[in-house]
């Protein structure tokens, strides 16, 4: 089947650039503490991860949200908004300094911590990551942002790039638009990110002994019933959002792996097929 | 649309009225207290309790007593009217600070959060059937309700319940749920920060209004209590309010 049109000629493709982080610790205590009390030092988010990959499982990692890849931000506030807001899942990213210069990646995610954080998570290749360091500047073509999918104005569009819309290939079907999801999610396995921009944040799926995240990986394009993500993030009965799993798993009650929102719209807007090939690693060919 | 509700001195939205017909963001009824200090601010977001007495130190209204009702970025304060009309931001109150550490040697697996031992006294929280502990609540909130305030910890501030659209509130029939309801959350852990876990309870009080226009977030309630969900005996009553039960002055 076609894939489905979306606004691709009215879309600019700007600039935006990040230094690759470096985990950042704020207090003399360096623990947090997991569901059932017991202290842990989180590791994980900021810098470059070498051993976890988008397409590995999201959970039971020694973690704390493991960002796979690099993970990048603007350390001008300002800057690192514009950052969250216009890159997208699937856009080129480019190294421009530092001994990994030239190495080209993919934005795979964005994670948001509460009062703290916001990063961009890029996928590079085991040579590239092997040489990158904290500060170097990689160089995203932003494009995505101000995306409408065609006959379908209820469907709000935000972290998907154009390069990941044609490799997902959504397509139309019967008035609404057909799309393969890794797995259909119910509204009270959303965590931290309520109340949201939807755009920039991460929302986190909470991992819970009873209820099923069993299997998911990193890069799975998962669906979320009775939930909204149009403009800020909340609960609606009859709103499915899209997301892509971008970290891993928390210990931390409430929290869990972040995902990444590619689109939200009324439930009759969609017609959802589960796919277990329905992640990121297969859809744009990371290794 | 431009909503006030949060920060300084509400006067006329208080403890015991109804949480949704105010056009209102976050209502904090009351009084909102804070310190410039970040450091100190945090020590009064951890250490205050429901429950705790208030005094106003500087101003008009020196020497008024009031009562700590909530918590969400402010500690939220009730005083009679006759000191609401007085209150200005900038007044110095006094928390009388006493209610963390408390817990319960009979029940290891119930953890008491930001509760005051005044208020487990006069909510009448006591021994209840089968070794459970009896608390009376005002209304159950189903977990797919909980957003922003998930992921946080357990004494700061409040959790919302996504109330944002009048018809959820109406459909689920929440319209007569008041400020300072003691309400219970089904599916919650809120022991160590707060999060969904089937089988759990959490117990709070409704600390702030909601039904601004903010999707995810909502009516805030303040965490009390929170353990398996069978250490509970939950018994529905109208009247399970702070204004009534701490008898807090008009």
């Amino acid at each position: 089947m076609a894939v489905h049109d979306i606004n691709r000629a009215e879309l600019l493709e700007t600039v935006v650039v990040g230094a690759v982080t470096s985990p950042e610790m704020s207090s003399m205590n360096p623990y947090d503490v997991t569901a059932d009390g017991a202290p842990f030092v989180p590791v994980g988010a900021g810098g470059v991860c070498y051993t976890v990959k988008v397409g590995m499982s999201a959970l039971d990692w020694a973690a704390d949200h493991v960002e796979p890849g690099a993970s990048i931000a603007n350390p001008s506030g300002p800057a690192n908004e514009a950052l969250s807001l216009y890159a997208c899942v699937g856009n080129r990213v480019v190294v421009r300094t530092g001994d990994a210069a030239g190495a080209e990646g993919v934005v795979t995610g964005k994670h948001e911590a509460f009062h703290a954080y916001k990063h961009v998570l890029v996928h590079l290749d085991d040579d590239a990551l092997d040489r990158l360091m904290p500060g170097d500047v990689l160089r995203v073509s932003a494009c995505g942002r101000g995306m409408t999918v065609a006959g379908q104005p209820g469907i709000a569009c935000h972290s998907i790039g154009p390069e990941l819309w044609d490799a997902w290939a959504p397509a139309g079907e019967a008035g609404r638009l057909a799309i393969r999801v890794a797995r259909i999610l119910p509204p009270e396995v959303v965590g931290m990110g309520s109340g949201r921009v939807s755009a920039a944040t991460s929302v986190a799926l909470q991992r819970e002994p009873a209820y099923g995240l069993t299997g998911l990986r990193i890069g799975d394009v998962v669906a979320i019933r009775e939930w909204d993500a149009s403009y800020y993030t909340g609960y609606h009965e009859d709103r499915v959002t899209i997301a892509v799993v971008a970290t891993g798993d928390s210990p931390v009650l409430g929290d869990g792996p972040a995902t990444t929102i590619l689109l939200s719209g009324p439930a009759d807007a969609f017609s959802l097929a589960v796919d277990e090939d329905a992640n990121l690693a297969n859809l744009l060919g990371l290794s | 649309m431009i909503l006030p509700g949060m920060a300084g001195v509400v006067v006329n939205a208080r403890v015991g009225d109804l949480v949704f017909p105010w056009a209102a963001d976050h209502l904090e009824p009351g009084v909102s207290a804070g310190n410039a200090k970040r450091e100190r601010h945090q020590a009064l977001q951890f250490l205050a309790c429901i429950g705790n007495d208030v005094v106003v130190r500087s101003g008009p209204a020196a020497g008024a007593v009031g009562c700590v009702t909530g918590k969400h970025a402010f500690v939220l304060v009730d005083y009679p009217r006759n000191a609401l009309e007085l209150l200005a931001p900038g007044d110095r109150l006094l928390v009388r600070a006493v209610g963390q550490g408390l817990r319960f040697p009979d029940h290891p697996d119930v953890a008491a959060r930001s509760c005051s031992p005044r208020l487990l006294e006069q909510l009448g929280i006591g021994e209840g059937g089968e070794g459970r502990i009896r608390v009376e609540i005002a209304a159950e909130i189903p977990s797919y309700l909980m957003g922003a305030g998930l992921g946080m910890s357990s004494e700061w501030a409040n959790c919302d319940v996504m109330f944002t659209r009048s018809e959820v509130v109406e459909r689920l029939g929440f319209g007569n749920v008041r400020l300072g309801d003691v309400v219970a959350m089904h599916d919650q852990d809120h022991r160590f920060g707060r999060g969904f876990r089937h089988g759990y309870c959490a117990i709070g009080v409704v600390a702030h209004g909601g039904h601004g226009a903010i999707p995810g977030h909502g009516m805030g309630v303040a965490t009390i209590l929170s353990g398996p969900s069978e250490r509970f005996e939950l018994v529905r009553v109208e009247q399970a309010n702070l204004r009534e039960r701490l008898r807090l002055p008009d």
